[in-house]
């Protein structure tokens, strides 16, 4: 490389002794980083793995947790449940998320709506997860006098998401380059054509992975669940009613005594893990596939 | 549609007609509407929570509550420090741990490693988010926490002398092994929105300091993270609000004794998981004081979040030139367009 | 490209908010249905939430009913009450028996009746290798420990307790619960009633301030605790000591004798609790030759007329629920062994059945 090759004539042992320390850091950091990933991942696979097979994924659990010798079922209920949830969470919350940060950016800016839209979308990102399940448990089941429903857990995820949503999509959105702006609207396009056709396509990459890791965080967090969804064993397409989850079904689960049931909260957790990844294969290639030459 | 203002003649943007005009305004004050509905609801969010929470302060005083160190379930007194202090202590731990390797890791993928590592490395990265927070928990508890203790026995025995570190007793469940698990989970979404941040650095500034003979670490810290100061900070505020209101993992692991944290190594409490751990079988008062340790919690995340921009504004400002925060949308677009 | 995707996500968002809003019928395979349906529906929908301590039992109990779908929410008895109260469920279930404040407040809605459903024992168990179960102890010894009052196993009040077991050295590493549970409420009301100092410095509740030890979360926390050290004890449902082999103590009882929890020893201490008239027995240190000090009890609570009180299910849940109740109380009984709970003993068990027979739906009554 060319820099190299100069760098030999120039570099100071000193400078190159900080470069190379500061690269031996950075790969040491990343390497820390893939460390506790590989532990989990293996003692995911090795607690979870024995609990796959195929009926594990197509029946609904019992309630049998005593017999041990008799039939547990699998998590065919949640992991459909989770599926459910989690969609209607994401479609009120992504093109939500997505039009404020794009409101703030575009529009908004510095004004002092925004910056107090800014402020509270902040403080949203540290309420903990459990008080937006019991912020809706008191507005909607409480409040009404109404029961557990599968829409008032996606309610719950989405209050979560939304944050996320907004804030990484924010950071993405500020990056675009006025430029590119500037270059469409000396064109003579419209404000929304520039928004839609030059700055949310050139943003999508990065839009891609805030709103996939929010999908990720909602998919995989219980406490919201805990009093809204309402826990059911049974498979049900009603958002309306109860509906079982796939961490509402490991908490519950790893909790009990007997043996089988807590293998089927590591099987379901490993099903859990791999969804998601799933998702963030296809998304990323949906992503790349639309990215503007 | 409307015909480009150009010297070939047509109409210029600033005559297009009323008619043509209105899907900007439609999305000005549709998008306007939903930031106002946004605001709206996270108000009505915010005075829910205070209202459930007002039985607790009305008894024993907002500055009372928050900051009395004895949280005392049976004799029906509510005194939230303990649970601030343990909340602090692990979220400055995750920060101070996460966001350095989640930093490293983003500077890693899009400066360092060999194109064909990337996609893989990433791919890992990312793989952290899927894990869902009970798991963390559990694997914690079962698995890190008790390989741990030796380790954390003899720094404790060794580093007697430091105040916080040493003398007291080290427990399988305790603010060091929650604050290393809320680091593990920020990494992530730190790490991604870092590595989107980074990816965006016009290609001419790194090229400018390589060609002026900079080592590739020179380069990467004058003409990449300058740059990426405020997208970092924004991520890391993104992790700061996970790592504050992690409530599962952090009630597993933190062994969830209401003591005033002065041990590293010793166990202790946190807004969050107190919340989780109490809540199914509370009533009355104390259900009031969970939800003010809520509001506590919410209040802390306001007071980091108002420093945290402070210091963003501050970096764009002496940041480098073409920072993205000098970048946004020119005056023109607000006079041109609607 | 741009627009067909806007398009699509508007379609899938409304296609959602559609879905939620209408509340749309459910598949043609099995799932449950909301039970606003006929009184006669052949499928009906029971709902309800408490004790995590009686969960398993009540899921196990659900799974035998055909034609009734009953969903349990183990979200702890005091969840459990409140919402009863809030008319979010059908049945509620709490471990404790209902405060006169609780009471107050459920009668807003309507009168209710508590229902005692199943007992349980609550082992202290050790992780001791080398001494077997059945390790000798009183109230005040274990009250003694959980003071930080006695350090080691091999202390001079737990030898004398135990002469010709050799006791080690290991330092005694004390595990309690960290969350609210009926559990720690079982097993500190024993200790305060034994012991005086207990109850002044500690006290009988869910959720207690305790001098020293470990919190875990749980009771599959205290277990995964107790094993992971040599020298730990802690207190847990007798399902999971079993489950994981525990040893565990014989503790000694009111008439003297030391009494390992077993499922007749349970039973056995509830024969001897007097039963109030609204029926919220509290056993806690019984008499009884036979039984076991640490045993607790579970209820679930029910408007007495469940149709004018107004729960989510209407009449048809409120068939359910006496349905429900009427096989727990009776073929229900002989699986509770299985799962190493506790069956009723006759007299309470008596009591129950009547409590159940006497439930209406707009003055009519529902069993028979």
């Amino acid at each position: 490389m060319s820099d190299d090759r100069f760098a030999q004539f120039t570099l100071s042992p000193g400078r190159r002794r900080r470069d190379r320390i500061a690269r031996s850091a950075i790969l040491a950091g990343t390497v820390i980083a893939l460390i506790p990933l590989l532990l989990i991942v293996y003692y995911l696979l090795q607690k979870g793995l024995g609990s796959w097979s195929p009926s594990f994924f197509t029946t609904d659990p019992t309630g049998n947790t005593f017999f041990k010798h008799s039939s547990i079922g699998g998590i065919q209920s949640a992991i459909l449940g989770t599926i459910e949830i989690v969609a209607l969470a994401s479609a009120i919350s992504i093109p939500a998320g997505i039009g404020v940060a794009v409101w703030l950016v575009e529009y908004g800016r510095n004004s002092w709506f925004a910056n107090a839209v800014r402020f509270f979308v902040d403080v949203l990102t540290g309420v903990p997860s459990i008080i937006f399940g019991l912020f809706i448990y008191i507005v909607l089941i409480v409040g009404t006098g109404s029961t557990y429903a599968g829409y008032k857990g996606s309610f719950a995820l989405s209050l979560l998401m939304l944050p996320v949503v907004i804030r990484s999509a924010e950071v993405i959105l500020l990056l675009v380059p006025g430029a590119l702006r500037e270059s469409a609207l000396a064109l003579g396009a419209p404000r929304w054509r520039v928004i839609f056709s030059i700055v949310l396509p050139t943003a999508l990459p990065g839009m891609v992975t805030g709103v996939l890791l929010a999908i990720a965080r909602a998919a995989g967090e219980t406490a919201p669940l805990l009093f809204t969804a309402g826990a059911t064993f049974k498979t049900s397409t009603n958002l309306g009613g109860f509906m079982n989850s796939l961490p509402v079904q490991i908490y519950n689960d790893v909790t009990s005594p007997t043996t089988s049931v807590v293998n089927r909260a590591w099987g379901a957790a490993l099903t859990l893990v791999t969804m998601i990844l799933v998702l963030n294969l296809i998304a990323r290639l949906v992503a790349k596939r639309s990215r503007l030459a | 549609m409307e015909a480009a203002s150009l010297p070939g003649g047509e109409r210029s943007t600033l005559e297009r007609s009323p008619l043509a005009r209105l899907p900007d305004r439609a999305l000005k004050y549709g998008l306007t509407l939903l930031a106002a509905l946004i605001l709206a609801l996270i108000v009505y969010f915010f005075i829910r929570l205070v209202g459930e929470a007002r039985p607790a302060f009305a008894k024993f005083g907002v500055f009372g509550f928050t900051f009395d160190k004895d949280w005392n379930v049976s004799a029906e007194t509510f005194g939230a420090l303990p649970l601030l202090i343990g909340t602090l202590i692990t979220s400055a731990l995750a920060l101070l741990v996460g966001v350095p390797v989640a930093v490293a890791t983003a500077i890693y993928i899009t400066e360092l490693c060999p194109g064909r590592v990337r996609a893989p490395v990433t791919a890992l990265i990312e793989l952290l988010a899927a894990v869902p927070s009970v798991v963390y928990g559990l694997w914690g508890i079962f698995f890190l926490a008790p390989k741990l203790q030796p380790a954390e026995q003899w720094l404790a025995n060794r580093l007697s002398f430091i105040p916080f570190i040493g003398g007291g007793a080290v427990t399988i469940p305790n603010y060091f092994v929650a604050g290393l698990i809320l680091a593990i989970m920020i990494l992530p979404i730190v790490s991604a929105i870092s590595r989107e941040v980074m990816s965006t650095v016009p290609a001419d500034h790194k090229e400018a300091a390589l060609g002026l003979g900079a080592t590739r670490w020179e380069m990467i810290r004058m003409a990449v993270l300058p740059y990426c100061r405020g997208g970092i900070i924004g991520g890391a505020m993104l992790g700061l609000g996970r790592a504050l209101g992690e409530t599962i993992a952090v009630a597993i692991l933190i062994g969830d004794a209401p003591q005033l944290g002065k041990h590293l190594f010793g166990q202790g409490y946190s807004l969050a998981a107190v919340i989780a751990n109490e809540f199914g079988e509370a009533q009355g008062l104390h259900r009031s004081a969970l939800f003010a340790a809520g509001l506590v919690l919410f209040v802390l995340t306001l007071i980091v979040n108002a420093i945290a921009r402070v210091v963003v504004v501050r970096a764009a400002r002496t940041g480098a030139p073409n920072s993205p925060a000098q970048s946004a949308p020119p005056a023109i677009a607000g006079a041109a367009g609607v | 490209m741009i627009n067909r995707k806007v398009g699509a996500t508007a379609g899938a968002l409304l296609l959602a908010l559609g879905l939620a809003a209408c509340g749309s019928s459910s598949s043609s395979s099995s799932s449950s249905t909301t039970a606003s349906t006929s009184s006669s529906s052949a499928s009906a929908t029971v709902s309800g939430a408490g004790s995590t301590f009686a969960a398993p039992v009540y899921e196990q109990w659900a799974s035998a009913q055909p034609g009734l779908t009953v969903n349990y929410q183990a979200v702890g008895s005091g969840a459990g009450i409140t919402s009863l109260e809030a008319k979010t469920v059908d049945f509620g279930a709490s471990d404790p028996p209902l405060k006169p404040a609780d009471f107050a407040t459920l009668e807003k809605v309507g009168p209710v009746v508590q229902v005692p459903m199943f007992l349980g024992a609550i082992t202290v168990s050790y992780n001791l290798p080398g001494v077997k179960s059945g390790l000798k102890l009183t109230g005040k010894t274990i009250a003694n420990i959980y003071l930080g009052k006695i350090t080691t196993w091999n202390a001079p009040e737990i030898a004398e307790l135990n002469p010709g077991v050799t006791l080690p050295s290991t330092p005694i590493t004390v595990i309690h619960r960290s969350d609210s549970s009926g559990t720690t409420s079982g097993f500190t009301g024993f200790l305060a009633k034994v012991d005086p100092e207990f109850a002044s410095k500690v006290g009988e509740g869910k959720d207690v301030q305790w001098p020293v030890g470990t919190g875990a979360k749980g009771n599959a926390g205290v277990a995964g605790a107790v094993q992971q050290t040599a020298g730990a004890v802690g207190y847990v449902e007798q399902a999971y000591a079993l489950e994981h082999n525990f040893t565990y103590a014989s503790v000694k009882n009111k008439a003297g004798n030391f009494v390992a929890p077993t499922l007749a020893s349970a039973t056995a201490a509830g024969a001897t609790v007097v039963v109030p008239s609204n029926l919220g027995i509290k056993i806690s240190n019984p008499s009884g030759a036979e039984s076991y000090p640490l045993t607790s009890q579970t209820f679930v609570v029910v408007y007495k007329d469940m149709c004018k009180a107004g729960i989510p299910g209407g009449e048809a849940a409120a068939k359910g629920v006496v349905k429900f109740l009427e096989y727990g109380l009776g073929s229900g009984q002989s699986i509770l062994s299985q799962a190493d709970y506790a069956t009723l003993p006759a007299a309470i068990l008596a009591k129950s059945k009547a409590a159940v027979t006497a439930l209406e739906c707009n003055g009519s009554p529902l069993s028979g």
